[in-house]
């Protein structure tokens, strides 16, 4: 009985020391892996080229593909242009996104971003959140700058981006609330609504990733990022998870 | 009697603010160019309609002919009721009266909000104005700082003869905050561009706070986060900081005159919590390996101390 009530004791010191040690040391997520087709395998083997290159390719000629329909729709549309008025950009804004919408009516969530280019897109991201090299050699310090003189140092650490990214979420979220706190519903080709607080993306994030044409831009709607059409306000598409 | 009473205590608590709002030490010089520097201004609630009204009322005292924006001009939703809510009306009395806002674009704000003509932005994401001679702004947008805007400040920055060269847009190269900190990435994009140059005075926002950064590489950095969004005690001090103020909404006022840049910095309720002058020093051939041109010297309570070369220390 005794040993029976000795190891019961043993068990639940050992669960009760356990449980921290496993938060304590939860493990960073793990880089995703990346998740290429059999065609673009087949294709960069054919052409002695990177399939990560096919990808980001891809990925280019879906967005010429998707401004051919804008500058075409444009063409129709009242230009934007300055006016003391802020009805007469959304109004202008409307204009072309009923024109884009009525060109590409059957677009869905993953024309643009194919599941190579999501995944693709997914491996952009992650390192910029991820402790660097420097994080590591430096022990964390409430001083997040640099010396005053000196070498400058090349980027900001991955630590303080994760930071930043989870502040601009906070702040997002904060605004979200303060406008009424109406849920962004996340549909390809439909307007982003007006009366929502357009999320803010750090700078950092965005320079990793391929640049797009001027009229458009990606947003981090929580962990989702999105491409928005600035001159239509339109959701393009997006990547779900993109964060992480 | 108690009528009376209650009369000169009316007059005691409206004059109190008032003469908070006098005290302007900006040596108001005839010729000078005059401005106001204001960031992350648009929230349409009462802390920035506070500032606005100061503003407003300070601009009797110190007639600025125009208002820079450092970004994050309208936060939340932007439909037409929006740039009512959170841009027209908290700053009517001054667009009545003819001042011009430039605005830079925030993180937070739309890129169609450059097509509004009173941001004065001209459509573009980026752009230049010169309003006085020897003056010149440059507006960047921070959010997207790419080769194509970085070879354009380059060519704007070579062509430009003003003594006076001032940048201003949202993300902070160099900061005590807490939240945010320096951007790093876009101190290395654009501070070889600003030393070649010989870029003078660089306005910020993005921290929800007023600082004034040490001169660094001869280039003077302010940040004006704080004119209706305030991050209380959210400044690290470090080396870096001149002057620090966390703790309560905050706008500039700017006056050049000749090789002086003047600046005070208000709260609110019109209290001083920072002023000084900026000198400009000679004019600078660019020289992209020289890392420190004599571009300016700054001088104010904080500005005789020179930065150490040690690692920043806390408070």
């Amino acid at each position: 009985m005794n040993v029976i009530r000795l190891l019961g004791v043993c068990t639940l010191a050992y669960a009760v020391s356990a449980v921290p040690a496993a938060a304590q040391t939860k493990a960073a997520p793990k880089p995703p892996r990346p998740q290429i087709s059999q065609t673009t395998r087949e294709q960069a083997a054919a052409k002695n080229a990177n399939p990560d290159a096919l990808v980001l390719a891809d990925f280019q000629k879906r967005i010429d593909a998707y401004m051919a329909v804008h500058k075409n729709a444009a063409k129709d549309a009242p230009p934007l242009k300055e006016t003391k008025n802020p009805a007469e950009i959304k109004k202008a804004q409307e204009m072309l996104g009923a024109k884009i919408r009525a060109a590409r009516a059957t677009a869905k969530p993953g024309d643009i971003m194919t599941p190579e280019i999501r995944n693709k897109f997914r491996r952009l991201m992650y390192p910029v959140v991820q402790p660097t090299a420097r994080d590591k050699a430096a022990p964390p310090s409430p001083v997040k700058d640099v010396p005053v003189t000196g070498t400058p140092v090349q980027g900001t650490s991955g630590k303080a981006v994760k930071a930043d990214v989870k502040e601009e979420l906070k702040e997002n979220a904060e605004e979200q609330e303060e406008e009424g706190g109406k849920p962004i519903v996340l549909k390809v080709n439909a307007m982003y609504p007006p009366d929502s607080p357009l999320p803010s993306t750090p700078p950092q994030i965005l320079m990793s990733l391929p640049k797009l044409p001027e009229q458009l831009e990606y947003r981090l709607v929580g962990k989702t990022l999105i491409i928005r059409d600035v001159e239509a306000n339109i959701i393009v598409d997006f990547v779900p998870n993109a964060l992480q | 009697m108690r009528r009376s009473l209650l009369f000169v205590l009316m007059l005691v608590v409206l004059a109190v603010p008032a003469l908070f709002a006098q005290d302007l030490t900006l040596p108001m010089k005839n010729g000078s160019t005059k401005f106001a520097v204001i960031g992350d201004t648009g929230t349409g609630d009462k802390h920035q309609l506070a500032v606005a009204k100061q503003l407003s009322a300070t601009r009797a005292k110190f007639p600025f002919g125009f208002v820079v924006m450092v970004g994050d001009n309208i936060y939340g939703g932007n439909t037409p009721k929006d740039f009512d809510r959170k841009f027209a009306l908290p700053y009517k009395p001054l667009l009545d009266g003819g001042i011009k806002f430039y605005a830079a674009l925030g993180n937070h704000d739309d890129p169609s909000e450059r097509f509004y003509k009173p941001f004065n932005m001209n459509g573009e994401r980026y752009y230049s104005f010169k309003p006085a001679d020897g003056v010149r702004f440059f507006a960047l947008d921070s959010t997207y700082m790419d080769e194509k805007q970085t070879k354009w400040l380059d060519d704007q920055l070579k062509a430009s003869g003003s003594d006076w060269k001032i940048c201003f847009f949202h993300h902070p190269p160099y900061s005590s905050g807490e939240t945010h900190g320096s951007d790093e990435t876009l101190r290395t994009q654009l501070e070889p561009i600003f030393v070649k140059y010989g870029v003078n005075v660089v306005l910020t926002g993005h921290e929800h706070f007023y600082e004034r950064i040490k001169p660094q590489k001869g280039i003077a950095y302010f940040i004006t986060g704080s004119s209706a969004k305030l991050r209380e005690g959210n400044i690290s001090t470090t080396a870096l900081t001149a002057k620090g103020f966390d703790a309560g909404y905050t706008f500039m006022l700017v006056e050049i005159a000749g090789d002086d840049f003047y600046y005070q910095t208000l709260t609110d309720t019109g209290k001083t919590i920072d002023s000084g002058s900026v000198h400009r020093v000679g004019k600078v051939d660019p020289t992209p390996n020289r890392s420190a041109q004599p571009v300016v010297a700054t001088s104010g309570k904080d500005a005789a101390k020179p930065a150490p070369d040690k690692t920043p220390t806390t408070k």
